[in-house]
């Protein structure tokens, strides 16, 4: 507060008033406020420049300092609420606008820079406050293969600053989890410690697993004889090969349920569902035709019935 | 609430003349119209119009443009923080895909 009033406006001693009443008028149009809503540094500075304008401003007490007989302090003006107090009240809903930016989308920057403010990691800046602050976390994403995230697996991420980063990705991870690695982010200031790694998962599809929930699904394609007599077939799952019996009779579309062969999560763990596709012989033999003919004319069956009758 | 006469005193250099010009002008509109009567946030408001042209030198054509601005940002402010208390009530999971999304958003969403 005690400093040079002249200095603050930044204008000579010899300035005349016309001048000083120009730069001061320069820098309050800047720091005023209502133009500044939320910056508490514009308000600090706004409040030294009218304080020494307040004294060099006008002839009378411009002179009383010249001579000395008042300090830089002066008097202090009283205090002034400003509009901004009371705009985001009840009060200043009725002066609100929302017109001007309905294309909302263009923002995504100001919601950008508003976060990143949240998260302390431009404290330092312009205000200069020093208070211990916790580091800022560290974003990082990660593809991992499907059964990697299924199984889980322990890989290593290459930092842009050349560092590595160990992550281990427990079992059963999800596509868009995020993982937080405590204390492995931005380093903090002062006494706080520092920000998480916050590691989001992009899990990469598979060519034959799908993933419901903690379910697997496969479609397993089997022959004719296969869903006619029943039989042994193998099958794919996450851990590896297994024996999966196909019941008599099997039809595409029915499914199998694997117990406890899907993605185990903890005790608890999800199945493996294997969908039957018939599939028919890749060439059609006189056998085959011969025997389809003959049982045609004594088991005459119409699947397509329920379908008549409801439409 | 606060009368015409309330506000004229209370507001360096307002006169009741200035007042009823703005209000005229729809630069200001009193809480309760037809009574004539203001809140503190009208108040503080004629204090930000006389700022606006008398310490800091503004024509008073550009005090609306000024006053539009700073309506639009008041706006703005105002759901950004219902947006922002929003998100704060939900799980730091959430928020941090959130977060995220609107980074990369920030940085390949530019049109």
């Amino acid at each position: 507060m005690a400093d040079d009033p002249y200095s603050v406006l930044g204008v000579a001693k010899t300035a005349s008033g016309a001048d000083i009443t120009k730069a001061y008028r320069k820098l309050a149009k800047k720091l005023h406020p209502d133009l500044n809503p939320g910056d508490k540094a514009a308000e600090e500075k706004f409040k030294q420049i009218t304080a020494a304008y307040e004294i060099v401003g006008d002839e009378e007490k411009r002179g009383r300092y010249d001579r000395g007989e008042i300090d830089a302090g002066g008097q202090e003006r009283p205090q002034q609420r400003y509009y901004r107090e009371y705009a985001g009240g009840d009060e200043g809903a009725r002066y609100r606008s929302t017109a001007g930016y309905e294309d909302i989308g263009a923002f995504s920057d100001l919601f950008g820079d508003l976060f990143g403010e949240r998260g302390g990691a431009r404290g330092g800046g312009a205000g200069g406050r020093r208070f211990p602050m916790r580091g800022q976390d560290a974003q990082y994403r990660l593809d991992v293969d499907f059964l990697d995230a299924v199984n889980g697996t322990k890989t290593r991420i290459t930092l842009p600053d050349g560092g590595t980063l160990d992550v281990t990705i427990p079992p059963g991870v999800t596509d868009g989890q995020v993982l937080r690695l405590k204390g492995k982010g931005n380093p903090g200031m002062g006494e706080g410690g520092a920000g998480d790694a916050l590691i989001e998962i992009t899990v990469r599809p598979h060519a034959v697993f799908k993933r419901e929930g903690d379910d697997i699904l496969v479609e397993v394609p089997i022959t004719l004889d296969e869903a006619v007599l029943g039989g042994k077939v193998e099958v794919a799952t996450v851990t590896g090969r297994v024996f999966a019996t196909v019941p008599p009779g099997s039809n595409t579309g029915q499914t199998l349920r694997l117990k406890g062969r899907g993605v185990k999560r903890g005790a608890a763990s999800g199945d493996q569902l294997v969908r039957l596709s018939v599939v028919m012989p890749e060439r059609l033999d006189d056998d085959l035709k011969a025997f389809a003919e003959k049982w045609r004319e004594s088991h005459r069956y119409d699947p397509r019935r329920k379908l008549k009758e409801q439409a | 609430m606060l009368t015409e006469r309330d506000v004229v005193q209370r507001v360096q250099h307002l006169t009741v003349t200035r007042l009823r010009v703005w209000v005229a002008q729809g630069w200001i509109k009193p809480a309760d119209r037809a009574a004539q009567s203001y809140s503190e946030a009208d108040l503080a408001r004629a204090a930000l119009i006389c700022d606006l042209e008398d310490e800091l030198g503004f024509a008073e054509e550009d005090v609306p443009v000024l006053l539009n601005l700073i309506d639009q940002i008041h706006g703005l402010r105002s759901q950004l923080t219902g947006l922002l208390d929003a998100l704060e009530e939900l799980p730091p999971d959430i928020r941090t895909v959130v977060k995220m999304r609107i980074t990369r958003s920030g940085e390949g969403g530019r049109r």
